[in-house]
């Protein structure tokens, strides 16, 4: 694990200059609490020279409150840059989260199909929280320290050099091992935080699907699991702890060492008469003294190393890049109802083999296809390369006549609209789940789209209406309604291409056919293509192709298909019919 | 109704106390740690007041002075090395402990989720992702403080050793180091109400973030075809910003209450170093005595200025654990921390419990009567359902959307609570339902099945298999009725594909028959699943139906060996295949009959039939 100098300024000057102000606060209160700290040990040794001196207890007195005011005001300065060092790591890892999260939405449905959400959680949350003292802390810290333990180790050399020394070859034996751990350590800490991650990714995964589990009686299997993952967890992570240790800890010891040769050192020469023995109380309060920021930078270094397999695991994520460039400047797309052109599309999923092989087709501006095939047969792929969510392996996608690799992103999302089967409900108000949080759009519109799907009464049945509150996964809302409030966010926009796949699928066939009217609202004037299993779902289209194993098997105008007995929609029709029949 | 009954929580400790004794061998070593920790600072002392008493006297001493000095630098050096060496306790017990501690709460919580009715596991206004947060940070919490019990022992300790050889030196002066603590305890008590409430806000707006990011890493596509990106960051932003402040008024009054503690505990600290000087002045004390004092002090003080950060740190935990507690909704509390011998890190663990072969009451009728159930909160569910079932039978039930089929299915299999209504098994009475409708006797597909990131083969044996010679021939045997031995060999890997997060790299019908293969495998009494074939092409539909008979034969053709079967459908097929249809509307029975009686009598089965011929 290897993360650069110029990473880590990076990270930071990406983070911190926004926050610029809190920063120099934060140094500031840091300085005062360094020279708060500097100067007790002054106070305590004066103390004793006046105490040993005979002088009056008033003397005594003002000097015992001078310690107090000192000691007390280091309290409070300690609250204040704790505040704002807490304040600016949390508003730095929130940017961080934030852009993060970003970045990951807009990459290639081939990440996400990798990842569990719950180990996104542990990416983008868990990960990101361990930075948070690094950005806020580590710096200054390091530097304050560093300048806190030169200080002391300048007041020995100011005794006397013999007395500094000692320390000194501590310091710089403990500072050169420091540097050629950290690296070392930080992939032992990357591996604990992918073992995090995968245990946290289960967990999330498996508590989405308990009625799977439970029903299905495989609930000690699960159990299997999480012990199995936070076995791993536990490896990796004690391993991490016991490495940790034996490194900060022998750093300290040698500086340790050095301080207690130059306590000696100094006691040594008070022997010889070379020093007073007030000094060597001073020499003993400054080697006390080096223990705070030696124990403090080694804290930091261990938080540097474990922040060190955080930015990697970050860094790796901004580094996955879409393999789909968007062309943002490139030129919207012409408004109305849009054509598609699929022209020689060949498609495979990476390492694997080709879903849809040299399809070629057209759907005219404002007309409809129907797109049938057995599961598997790439229609949802073709969809798929529709949205550009993937680039054709071979041949070209086009919409309104032009290439999709050479169109917005934004544009092409805006303009086309799919209604699939699942539905994803956010815990979030029916408002923002049906405008997907997009402000603009007037609850006027809203409610009429969901007038126009039948769903007035289900609105009027919730306490809040649009400011109801729905439930992660929806409970509550059967699978059905949910579909319903699918077709509602296609119709809150105004798309040239409506794509509906398998979208009546969980619907009764009453509410099925009363639904028709407005799908019937929603493609007039728009292009569409209608993906189905049920043959009377495609009773409207104008067009008719059928896929087998990624290939055209039959295209052509409905009613022609329909008049030749020998075409597989005939075919298939029987089939239906048959059934029906039985 | 599905309201939890308040649970019986009891004080913090006591689950604490609980965790200590689940390793009782680490958490020793643990507490070891740490109560050296407070230790160690005051081993120097000792030696060092010698070096200044050396020093003071030097000139009165002879020549070994000099060796005699370096001999109390060797100790030093020695203490400081073994104290280097006692760090180790600290992987080995303190992390050790957090980390099995915390695996054993998520594992009772993990199973108490699962056993919690499978539709509706989590407590209102959680969600997958917000329970991460709890099972992630709050365990975390408790299991931390559960290895800091062993601080106040080191704290009593320390404090204990250094009043004594201070009292020894001055016992009048020392007793007036006790008068901080004092101080602390009224500031924490009086606080109490606000540090619970401060942890509750920042602990429940981490699980709005987590919360927030499963949902949309779990929806990614829909929010990137509808180019929402921009959008869902900006609300996550807003969720991160109540999440900045909640933790900033969190911390801050902690930090407040430390410094407080840590400022009474200086005063003290100055009035004794007065105290000390006076007698320093008198003559009591040498400057060694001095130097111990003043070591000590810093230390004592130190100490003290915890206790007020310890008690904090006590009630914040009590929050976490009250957080816990609610994911356990309505267990027993003490589940949370119920010693469980699976919770092994090392070492084998004992083969994986598959559920009996054995038949344990061969399905003859099952009966349900009077299946009530509303979702809280609205009118929406089932009400006084009647329904029997018998062996070999097909039974589908049917209706509009929203008029209760899958709820009816839930309720029975005890996914749902009921809210009254009872289900005999061959005239008994279960009990239990949710421990009983389980294979063997029943196994269920969802309306939306859902798969997990694991192997195909992994995802449809789900353990099943792992300890039974005939695994691959039932699997294959699975495979086939749910029409997926087609699409097996087209597979990457076959078997050992990754399905994906939710099995995403499966197609729709594929993760359908997926998941009715995992249902087949477990070669159950009772075959229950809910709109199997909605992503279905005809000709796999009509191959699902003619092998679900086993065969040649007809689903519900009443010959032996038919599976008993009860499904949700609105499929010409299925309808004209069932036995029984049972016709939903508005939560309640409509009618119920074989299809050419409903098509006479009953005009909402007309409705549905006729919409379906229409296509």
């Amino acid at each position: 694990m290897q993360v650069s100098f110029a990473q880590y300024r990076q990270l930071l000057g990406t983070y911190l200059a926004p926050q610029w102000r809190r920063m120099a606060a934060l140094a500031g209160l840091l300085v005062i609490d360094l020279v708060l700290q500097l100067s007790l040990p002054r106070v305590v040794q004066g103390f004793i020279d006046s105490a040993t001196a005979g002088v009056t207890l008033r003397t005594l007195v003002l000097i015992g409150t001078a310690y107090l005011v000192v000691a007390i005001a280091q309290n409070w300065t300690l609250v204040g840059w704790q505040y704002l060092a807490q304040n600016v790591g949390l508003s730095a890892t929130n940017s961080i989260r934030a852009d993060l999260t970003l970045h990951c939405l807009k990459l290639d449905m081939g990440f996400h199909n990798a990842h569990t959400p719950g180990e996104m959680i542990e990416r983008v949350d868990g990960d990101v929280t361990k930075l948070g003292n690094f950005l806020s802390q580590f710096v200054v810290q390091l530097l304050l320290n560093g300048l806190l333990l030169l200080g002391a180790m300048a007041m020995l050399f100011l005794v006397d050099w013999r007395v500094g020394l000692p320390t000194a070859i501590g310091v710089v034996v403990a500072i050169v091992s420091a540097s050629a751990l950290t690296g070392r350590l930080a992939s032992y800490s990357a591996r604990e935080r992918q073992a995090s991650a995968e245990l946290f990714g289960l967990l999330e995964e498996r508590l989405s699907g308990t009625e799977d589990i439970r029903a299905n009686g495989a609930v000690a299997y699960v159990l299997r699991r999480h012990i199995e993952r936070s076995r791993t967890l536990f490896r990796t992570s004690v391993l991490r702890a016991v490495l940790g240790v034996i490194s900060w800890r022998s750093l300290n010891t040698a500086i340790t060492i050095g301080a207690i040769i130059s306590l000696a050192v100094g006691a040594a020469l008070a022997l010889d008469g070379a020093l007073t023995i007030g000094q060597v109380y001073l020499i003993f309060a400054y080697t006390n003294m080096l223990a705070n920021p030696v124990e403090q930078l080694m804290r930091q270094l261990d938080d540097l190393q474990q922040a060190t397999a955080s930015i990697g695991r970050v860094q790796q994520l901004l580094d996955t890049q879409p393999q789909l460039t968007d062309n943002a400047d490139g030129t919207p797309l012409p408004a109305g109802a849009l054509a598609v052109g699929l022209h020689n599309v060949s498609f495979g999923y990476p390492d694997d083999e080709l879903v849809l092989r040299a399809v070629s087709a057209s759907v005219p501006a404002g007309t409809t296809l129907g797109l049938l095939g057995r599961t598997g047969s790439g229609k949802t792929t073709l969809t798929r390369l529709l949205l550009r969510l993937y680039d054709p392996t071979g041949g070209e996608v086009r919409l309104g006549g032009r290439d999709l690799r050479d169109v917005p992103n934004a544009d092409l999302r805006a303009r086309v609209a799919i209604v699939t089967q699942d539905i994803q409900l956010f815990s979030a108000t029916v408002r923002d789940n049906l405008t997907l949080f997009d402000p603009t759009i007037p609850d006027a519109q809203t409610l009429a789209a969901l007038e126009t799907l039948g769903l007035s009464e289900w609105l009027g049945g919730l306490p809040h209406g649009l400011d109801t509150l729905l439930a992660s996964g929806g409970s509550g809302l059967s699978a059905g309604q949910a579909q319903l409030l699918a077709f509602a966010r296609a119709f809150l926009r105004d798309p040239g291409l409506v794509i509906l796949d398998e979208a009546s699928s969980r619907l009764d066939p009453a509410t099925e056919r009363q639904l028709e009217r407005a799908v019937e609202r929603l493609l007039a004037g728009r292009t569409g293509i209608i993906i189905a299993h049920r043959l009377g779902t495609l009773q409207r289209v104008d067009q008719i192709m059928i896929l087998e194993d990624g290939s055209v098997r039959e295209n052509g105008r409905r009613e022609q298909l329909v008049r030749d007995p020998d075409s597989r929609f005939s075919q298939l029709l029987r089939i239906g019919m048959e059934e029906a029949l039985a | 109704m599905d309201t939890i009954a308040p649970v019986h929580i009891r004080p913090s400790w006591w689950y604490v106390t609980r965790l200590m004794a689940f390793r009782p061998g680490v958490y020793l070593l643990s507490s070891i740690g740490i109560i050296s920790f407070y230790l160690w600072p005051l081993v120097p002392g000792i030696f060092v007041r010698q070096i200044f008493d050396l020093v003071a006297q030097g000139a009165t001493l002879g020549s070994d002075t000099h060796s005699t000095l370096w001999g109390l630098a060797g100790v030093l050096v020695g203490v400081a090395i073994a104290k280097s060496f006692s760090a180790l306790a600290y992987p080995f017990g303190e992390h050790a402990m957090i980390l099995m501690t915390n695996t054993l709460m998520r594992h009772n919580l993990l199973r108490r989720i699962l056993q919690r009715p499978g539709a509706n596991p989590l407590p209102p206004g959680s969600s997958p992702g917000e329970a991460i947060s709890r099972l992630r940070d709050d365990m975390e919490h408790i299991s931390v403080f559960t290895t800091w019990t062993a601080d106040p022992i080191g704290q009593l300790l320390a404090f204990s050793i250094a009043f004594v050889t201070l009292a020894r030196i001055d016992l009048g002066i020392t007793v007036f180091g006790f008068l901080p603590l004092v101080v602390i305890l009224t500031l924490v008590n009086l606080l109490n109400g606000r540090i619970r409430r401060y942890r509750k806000a920042s602990q429940e707006s981490i699980g709005q973030v987590t919360g927030l990011l499963g949902e949309l890493f779990g929806a990614a596509q829909a929010v990137k075809v509808a180019g929402a990106e921009e959008r869902v960051v900006a609300h996550l932003q807003r969720t991160n910003d109540l999440r900045r402040s909640a933790a900033l008024r969190d911390q801050l009054l902690t930090n407040m209450i430390e410094a407080v503690s840590f400022g009474a505990a200086n005063i003290a600290t100055g009035v004794l170093l007065l105290l000390a000087a006076q007698s320093l002045q008198s003559g009591r004390l040498t400057v060694g005595d001095f130097a111990l004092f003043a070591s000590y002090l810093g230390w004592m003080a130190f100490v003290m200025g915890m206790v007020g950060g310890y008690l904090t740190r006590y009630q914040q935990m009590g929050v976490s654990l009250r957080r816990a507690v609610e994911l356990l909704q309505g267990a027993a509390s003490e589940t949370l921390v119920r010693h469980d011998g699976d919770v092994q890190m090392r070492g084998d663990l004992p083969p994986l419990a598959v559920p009996a072969a054995a038949q344990r009451d061969p399905l003859a009728a099952l009966s349900a009567s009077g299946l009530t159930y509303a979702y809280p909160g609205t009118s929406s569910g089932i009400a006084c359902i009647d329904l029997a079932i018998a062996s070999g039978q097909f039974v589908v039930v049917t209706g509009r959307i929203g008029s209760g089929k899958t709820t009816l299915l839930r309720a029975l299999l005890g996914l749902l609570p009921l809210d009254a209504g009872a289900v005999d098994w061959n005239g008994r009475r279960i009990d239990d339902l949710a421990a009983w409708m389980v294979p063997p006797s029943v196994a269920y597909t969802p309306q939306v099945p859902r798969l997990f990131s694991e192997t195909l083969r992994d995802n449809v044996l789900m353990g099943l298999g792992d300890s039974e010679a005939t695994g691959d021939e039932l699997l294959r045997d699975a495979l086939h009725r749910a029409v997926l031995d087609r699409d097996v060999p087209l597979l990457d890997h076959g078997l050992e594909t990754m399905v994906g997060p939710r099995g995403v790299r499966l197609s729709g019908g594929q993760l359908q028959r997926a998941a009715a293969a995992r249902m087949f495998v477990r070669r159950p009494q009772l075959l229950v699943f809910d709109d199997l074939s909605s992503a279905l092409d005809v000709e796999t539909e009509r191959l699902l139906w003619e092998r679900l008979a086993g065969g040649d034969g007809q689903v519900g053709d009443g010959l032996p060996g038919a599976p008993t079967v009860l499904a949700v459908s609105h499929r010409r097929a299925a309808l004209q295949r069932a036995d029984v249809i049972i016709v939903l509307k508005d939560g309640r029975v409509a009618a119920h009959g074989i299809l050419s009686e409903l098509l006479d009598s009953s005009a909402e089965m007309r409705e549905l039939w006729r919409a379906e011929k229409d296509h």
